[in-house]
């Protein structure tokens, strides 16, 4: 009798102590997975990121490959013993398959466009809020000109002459290589270059928004005592700004960085719509969406197959970015 | 304030001093562009024609430094020696080399000069060449693609008006809508009114206009029609010719029914996009100022809430919006690039696009620094109307 009275309260404390102390990460997985929008969301983009993973795998024919089926069969032809789930374009390739490549194509370029952007943006931002002095007057200029010049005009002239121009932009051989690979892109022709081409001239123009939050952020951090308490216990700045700056200004970075995801995948796809990104062959769901409009007065069914993902995708990372806002600040709310 | 007028002054001049070099500087070297014009003549399998080779060079400046090239092109001069009662002066300045090599020059005064250019071109020989105006008096030169020959500016002139009806009936839209819509929803927050515009609101900024456009062409041009409901138009800004629409009758090509006719769905487009922004923009400010204490107070002395919202609150939460001034003036000349493209709506930003496809520099760049000398201004503009509304800013 004894030793079972003993063994219970044994047994029942860490399980009563776990649910007393939820690490920080697991109040935000909790919180966020209340957000049902986000939820759905995560799910169509895990869908979306799985197939355009697969995309070689799953693909059911050649990515280029031209005259499969007659133009514009509408979805689920079979067409000489083999099915075209989405039907096929305006030279007759096979929609599915290209919207696969696209997929990969547009995803990574959102990726590293949002990704290179946060980053120097934060970094930027961080350099100029902790050191205040020349170099944010620096960064403050910078950030002054960015805004004052009509961006996306001058975005898209930079993008048209540089799209036709790979050359005049000096890329190292094994960013080529690297991207190539990771997009399924031919080594032959400039379709290599033309995606660097545009994740470069996006990620030129898309920091400002990351480097004037990690600024604010680390402005009113590092008037806190815990930032002096560091310094006097001899911290370096580099380990200040790493280890105490940087995770304090995180949550608002995390929203942004998923809204600048977004915002990157309707800037490439706008882009590419207009005839000045990504250019023919290559898929994108903008150079798609810009041929299927082309035709769209007789074969009306057509913008929906690259517009759908276009707007889902767009959609789904805006309502993860709101899910993560209401996550990680609830004072953070609309 | 005068300082910082000042300091803005400044920065808004040496923006347009780079701005205006890095834009001349693509001019000529743009693929495309006179520079690759020669080259091409130079490298057919025909011998080059001096002659030909020489005409372009001075057709486009190319035979002169970069820095004359450059003050022709802002300022439409220098135009050959200054004269002054009679007097010719500077004539003998070398400005520019029409042919490399070597060459001795023999003044008249006795200097000789060694040289390295075998066919210099002096200032003398620039009267009589045809220049522009210069681009500070809007003169951009002539496009090169788009229409032969057209000066730009006339090219502009005839898209502009288009362009100024779409955005400005779009802007006042969503001004007029957003307003009541924002006051609303922060008032009632939380009410069923709220949470659907808050609803219709993200879907509106997180859709790409792109996409809501070519849904409306399918929704109210493509379906509508093939259902025999009135539909509407799927582009342009007028029909080619006379449109049988159901309900509604005949519309005669041209008409003033036509003309609005054609702006209901871009205009409805652009005005969802922004009215989402903007409508988020006020419901947050106005959230804000129901807050602040001066708000509680007007409500204890007993003051109606009607007149506490839109006298007290609702002139506070006006103010940030001031700041949107600064993005809306270079967009009502320049168009929605995008929106533009997707109706075939003959605006300036589809010019823009058109020119950038076709490679027609001269176009693009007016494009380009009109809309930049629009952002600048529209940027002070609304800095200074700042301090007019909201005493408690001073601008140092």
């Amino acid at each position: 009798m004894a030793t079972t009275s003993v063994s219970l309260p044994a047994k029942a404390t860490p399980a009563a102590l776990k649910t007393r102390s939820e690490s920080q990460w697991a109040i935000v997985l909790r919180r966020f997975r209340r957000h049902r929008m986000a939820m759905i969301s995560l799910a169509i983009l895990l869908v979306i990121f799985i197939a355009s993973l697969l995309a070689p795998v799953l693909a059911p024919f050649p990515r280029d490959a031209v005259g499969l089926a007659p133009r514009f069969s509408p979805p689920l032809t079979v067409h000489e013993g083999k099915l075209h789930v989405l039907g096929t374009d305006h030279v007759g390739r096979d929609f599915f398959t290209r919207l696969l490549y696209a997929a990969r194509i547009t995803l990574s370029v959102s990726f590293f466009v949002a990704t290179l952007a946060t980053l120097i943006g934060m970094a930027l931002g961080a350099l100029a809020g902790y050191f205040k002095g020349t170099v944010d007057s620096i960064v403050m200029r910078a950030l002054e000109f960015m805004a004052s010049i009509p961006d996306f005009p001058i975005l898209l002239i930079i993008a048209s002459i540089l799209v036709t121009d790979p050359e005049l932009l000096p890329i190292p051989r094994f960013v080529l290589d690297f991207l190539g690979t990771l997009m399924l892109l031919s080594p032959v022709g400039n379709e290599r270059a033309q995606v660097v081409v545009i994740i470069v001239v996006l990620t030129v123009f898309g920091w400002t928004g990351a480097a004037r939050l990690m600024r604010g952020m680390v402005l009113s951090v590092r008037e806190r005592d815990f930032i002096e308490a560091a310094r006097a216990l001899g911290a370096s700045d580099a380990w200040i700004i790493l280890r105490h700056v940087v995770p304090n200004a995180f949550p608002p970075l995390v929203v942004s960085y998923t809204l600048s995801l977004a915002g990157a995948l309707t800037a490439e796809t706008a882009l590419s719509f207009l005839g000045i990104g990504i250019t023919d062959p290559t898929p994108t769901w903008g150079n798609m969406l810009q041929f299927a409009t082309n035709f769209m007065l007789v074969n009306p069914w057509v913008p929906l197959i690259p517009g759908l993902p276009v707007v889902f995708a767009s959609l789904a990372f805006n309502f993860i970015g709101d899910g993560l806002r209401d996550a990680l600040d609830p004072r953070l709310k609309m | 304030m005068t300082n910082y007028l000042i300091r803005r002054v400044v920065l808004v001049f040496v923006m347009a001093v780079v701005i205006s070099l890095a834009s001349f500087v693509l001019l000529y070297s743009a693929p495309g562009g006179p520079l690759e014009q020669l080259a091409a003549l130079q490298s057919t399998t025909r011998r080059p024609d001096p002659d030909e080779v020489e005409r372009i060079m001075k057709r486009y400046d190319l035979d002169l430094n970069m820095m004359v090239r450059y003050l022709r092109w802002l300022v439409g001069h220098p135009r050959g020696p200054i004269v002054i009662n009679g007097q010719e002066y500077f004539g003998d300045l070398q400005v520019g080399c029409l042919k490399e090599g070597q060459a001795r020059l023999v003044y008249p005064d006795g200097r000789v000069v060694e040289i390295n250019c075998a066919k210099p071109v002096f200032l003398r020989d620039l009267a009589g060449r045809p220049v522009s105006n210069g681009v500070l008096a809007l003169d951009f030169g002539r496009s090169q693609q788009l229409a032969r020959e057209q000066p730009v500016a006339e090219l502009i002139e005839s898209r502009l008006g288009n362009t100024l009806l779409l955005m400005g009936l779009s802007t006042f839209l969503a001004i007029a809508l957003s307003i009541p819509i924002g006051i609303y929803s922060a008032v009632k927050q939380y009410s069923r009114f709220d949470y659907f515009f808050t609803t219709v609101t993200f879907f509106g900024s997180g859709m790409p206009t792109l996409f809501t456009g070519v849904m409306g062409i399918l929704i109210f041009a493509l379906l509508f029609q093939r259902l025999g409901l009135p539909y509407l138009p799927s582009g342009l800004a007028v029909s080619n010719r006379d449109e049988v629409v159901p309900l509604i009758g005949t519309i005669k090509a041209g008409s003033l029914l036509d003309r609005i006719w054609h702006l209901v769905l871009p205009v409805s487009v652009l005005t969802f996009f922004s009215l989402a922004g903007w409508t988020r923009f006020i419901r947050s400010s106005m959230l804000e100022v129901l807050r602040q204490d001066y708000v509680r107070t007007a409500r204890a002395k007993g003051l109606a809430e009607q007149f506490v919202i839109l006298k007290h609150a609702l002139r506070n939460a006006l103010i940030p919006f001031v700041t949107l001034l600064a993005s809306v003036l270079p967009t009502l000349f320049g168009g929605a690039i995008i929106t533009e493209s997707v109706f075939n709506w003959p605006g300036i930003g589809r010019l823009f696009i058109n020119a950038l496809t076709a490679s027609d520099y001269p176009v693009a760049i007016a494009y380009v620094l009109i809309s930049t000398f629009l952002t600048l201004i529209g940027f002070l503009l609304s800095d200074v109307l700042y301090t007019v509304v909201d005493p408690r800013i001073r601008l140092t």
